[in-house]
């Protein structure tokens, strides 16, 4: 009898209370209307420099009068001189260096399909490595400088304008340490992206700004295009880079023994 | 099972030069090369951020040759056709492979052929 009194009691205080996240839940209602005036961007992408990519790897050549597709690689950024320092210093150290993942903003301009979750509350971006970017959209502000927190694929707010998703991230661990083709940006450099469907294309607009390495704002658009061939999302981890260099040429490392098969 | 190194390719040095990289620069293979190798089945790691074929092949002496073929992340595999299971231990394979530069038995993977002669996925 106890037993069944206090089951009943646990049960009518997790009804009143629900769990931590949903107390501030709005109402289901509004929540659904919320929901209704959402985009919905389904089905897996890529960076359109990676459409089709074929089982070696390779993308498909692009038709020769199209227009250069623009790149988040750094190339082409507006470095000043500590960015031209760190340019070259990559350059350098770049050969048969090992990579942990894309990160932030690499996997936004990858080889690795995306998925975009929108919700009212939070638009999660998702990649095949398991790499989540968690872009809320709840109103609340940027967390305080106290309450930072680095990470490879930084912090971000969001908030919508129409079917424009705008986003703002900060605190992002230098890009080029986690992937060795990423931009040399410094963890002070603020990233604004404005994500929109513009035909078949997820049209992303950066704005990125960096006192440290970059003399004005560096923009670039990035396309992204729906990879048919998908059917799911099936996450790995990044776990077997074999890239490795012997005479300063790279080359295929070794396989470790045992495994596989 | 031998491998043979085909012709250098205008065709094939073309289309690699028009693609993108992926996770790394193809500057590690050379491009205006084709090989055929032809062997059994050691490994397959299906594994990001790429896949790999290790296959034993034998060379001009006979000899057994290990070589470790690359290809692209698991994701793309699967929507060209190919499965985890798609190649087990002991299978004998034929694979087109641009070689890496550097002379050691490797390469990057155009096509796959099973011991039917028929391609393993769509293979593009």
């Amino acid at each position: 009898m106890k037993k069944a009194v206090a089951v009943a009691l646990i049960t009518t205080f997790l009804v009143v209370t629900g769990p931590a996240q949903s107390q501030n839940a709005a109402p289901s209602e509004t929540r659904t209307e919320a929901f209704a005036e959402l985009p919905y961007w389904p089905g897996y992408w890529v960076s359109e420099q990676y459409a089709n990519t074929t089982i070696g790897g390779f993308a498909a050549p692009r038709a020769a009068a199209g227009a250069p597709l623009q790149r988040l690689n750094g190339f082409d950024a507006p470095w000043n001189e500590e960015g031209r320092r760190r340019q070259a210093e990559a350059a350098r150290t770049r050969g048969g260096r090992k990579a942990m993942g894309w990160g932030y903003p690499m996997m936004m301009d990858a080889a690795t399909p995306l998925q975009f979750m929108i919700t009212p509350e939070e638009t999660m971006i998702v990649n095949a490595y398991g790499e989540v970017r968690h872009i809320y959209t709840d109103g609340r502000p940027m967390p305080a400088a106290e309450d930072m927190w680095p990470t490879v694929w930084g912090t971000s707010i969001g908030r919508w304008e129409g079917d424009t998703l705008v986003v703002e991230t900060v605190q992002v661990q230098m890009p080029y340490t986690y992937f060795h083709g990423a931009p040399t940006l410094s963890e002070e450099a603020r990233y604004v992206e404005r994500m929109r469907m513009d035909g078949g294309r997820l049209v992303v607009d950066f704005t990125i700004e960096d006192p440290v390495t970059l003399t004005e704002p560096w923009e670039v658009t990035i396309n992204q295009v729906r990879e048919d061939a998908f059917d799911r999302m099936v996450q790995m981890d990044f776990s077997n880079d074999r890239t490795g260099q012997e005479n300063g040429i790279n080359t295929i490392e070794p396989p470790e023994e045992p495994g596989g098969l | 099972m031998k491998f043979k190194v085909a012709c250098a390719s205008a065709f094939a040095f073309a289309l690699a030069a028009g693609g993108a990289q992926a996770h790394h620069s193809f500057a590690m293979f050379d491009m205006t090369k084709e090989v055929t190798v032809s062997g059994t089945v050691k490994q397959f790691q299906w594994t990001n951020p790429h896949a790999y074929i290790q296959v034993v092949a034998k060379d001009s002496s006979g000899k057994d040759i290990e070589w470790s073929l690359e290809m692209g992340a698991p994701m793309y595999l699967y929507a060209r056709g190919w499965r985890p299971s798609s190649l087990k231990a002991g299978m004998p394979i034929s694979a087109t492979v641009n070689p890496l530069r550097n002379g050691k038995p490797g390469g990057v993977v155009r096509d796959v052929t099973g011991a039917d002669g028929k391609p393993i996925g769509t293979n593009r």
